[in-house]
């Protein structure tokens, strides 16, 4: 147990430490979305994401999931994302536990630019997979900016494997739209709407649809932002966290 | 009706904003504008396609007219580093924005 506490303390330490040894990094003005434009070709930059989620309607029940990213610019138009580790602590009436979930490689080349285009245009592919867990997904993101005004739209097609032998399966589909408004060069707020269509076993007999809402507030600095999204289930599905916030903070090297 | 006129009202306030976001295209009349600077028409094109580009991935455009000329390069050059620009394509993006700026855009 100390040496689980150890280790952990370490961690935070090195997560506490590096944005004071790095020098570059893009910045999100999204949490929930991404945004069509890629990295500059060259640029490296470390992200990680916490996400809490709470849900009430079945039983309570909290899970904090932690991701950690590198994100590289390759060229002007195509980056590529090596997701380490997803993992998370989950904790409900009865038990805790911390799990390793997935790693991941995700690939994003932008077709259009969201100033001088008509609409920006950038298409995404990621392949996950972890213990007992596949996820393939593919996204179509558009961007438009107008002026401090950021609007962005993704649509996202998700496939995921899970349990012994992959045996359980189900599709989703989710469009989400964000605005963000850019109050200065360094601080952006904004809202995020998320629409998912769950389909269990590949199949829409049960009808699961969620909605979620809220607001997102970004800065950055030099070289590191922060961007916090807290979006609240608009929908009432049972089982499904009631509200999501989720942080992500990067630096660049 | 009511919903119309919202919508029309959005649009038009986007249509504002989008005002503010004209990098014109680089042209030879844009080169010739840049008095005391040899610029070519190459380098302005350079200059904009890496502003539209590069700026975008922390923040958006502001209007260029929002800072003096003489402000462009320190202000250019404090992110220089951040969007992985070399000291030529940071050259071009300033060139460009001068020569924007000349033209009395």
């Amino acid at each position: 147990m100390i040496r689980r506490n150890r280790k952990f303390t370490l961690l935070i330490l090195f997560l506490w430490i590096l944005p004071v040894t790095a020098a570059l990094a893009g910045a999100r003005h999204f949490t929930f979305l991404y945004e069509a434009p890629t990295s500059a070709p060259g640029s490296i930059e470390l992200e990680n994401w916490i996400t809490w989620e709470r849900a009430t309607n079945s039983e309570q029940a909290d899970q904090i999931g932690f991701r950690h990213e590198i994100e590289i610019g390759v060229t002007d138009h195509f980056q590529a994302s090596i997701y380490f580790v997803d993992w998370s602590y989950a904790r409900d009436r009865t038990q805790s536990s911390f799990s390793y979930s997935d790693s991941a490689i995700e690939l994003i080349y932008n077709l259009t630019n969201p100033v001088i285009d008509p609409v920006g245009l950038s298409i995404y592919g990621e392949i996950k997979g972890g213990r007992q867990h596949l996820e393939l997904e593919s996204k179509l993101i558009a961007q438009k900016n107008f002026g401090p005004l950021i609007l962005d739209y993704n649509l996202t097609l998700g496939a995921e494997w899970e349990e012994q032998g992959l045996q359980e399966h189900q599709g989703e589909l989710q469009q989400a739209l964000g605005a963000s408004y850019e109050l200065s060069p360094r601080i952006s707020v904004g809202l995020e709407f998320l629409h998912e269509f769950v389909f269990p076993d590949w199949r829409d007999e049960e009808k699961i649809r969620n909605v979620f809402v809220g607001p997102n507030i970004a800065f950055r600095h030099q070289s590191w932002f922060v961007t916090v999204s807290a979006l609240a289930q608009a929908t009432n599905t049972p089982g499904e966290a009631d509200f999501k916030v989720r942080t992500i903070f990067g630096f660049g090297f | 009706m009511k919903k119309l006129s919202t919508l029309l009202v959005l649009l038009a306030c986007l249509m504002a904003c989008e005002s503010v976001n004209y990098v014109p295209v680089a042209t030879p009349q844009m080169a010739a504008a840049t008095k005391g600077q040899r610029v070519d028409v190459e380098t302005l094109r350079e200059g904009r396609t890496l502003l539209v580009h590069r700026c975008i991935e922390c923040h958006t455009l502001p209007p260029l007219r929002h800072y003096a000329v003489e402000d462009w390069p320190n202000i250019v050059n404090s992110m220089a580093h951040r969007a992985s620009l070399k000291p030529a394509e940071r050259d071009a993006i300033v060139a460009y924005i001068i020569a924007v700026r000349s033209t009395g855009q």
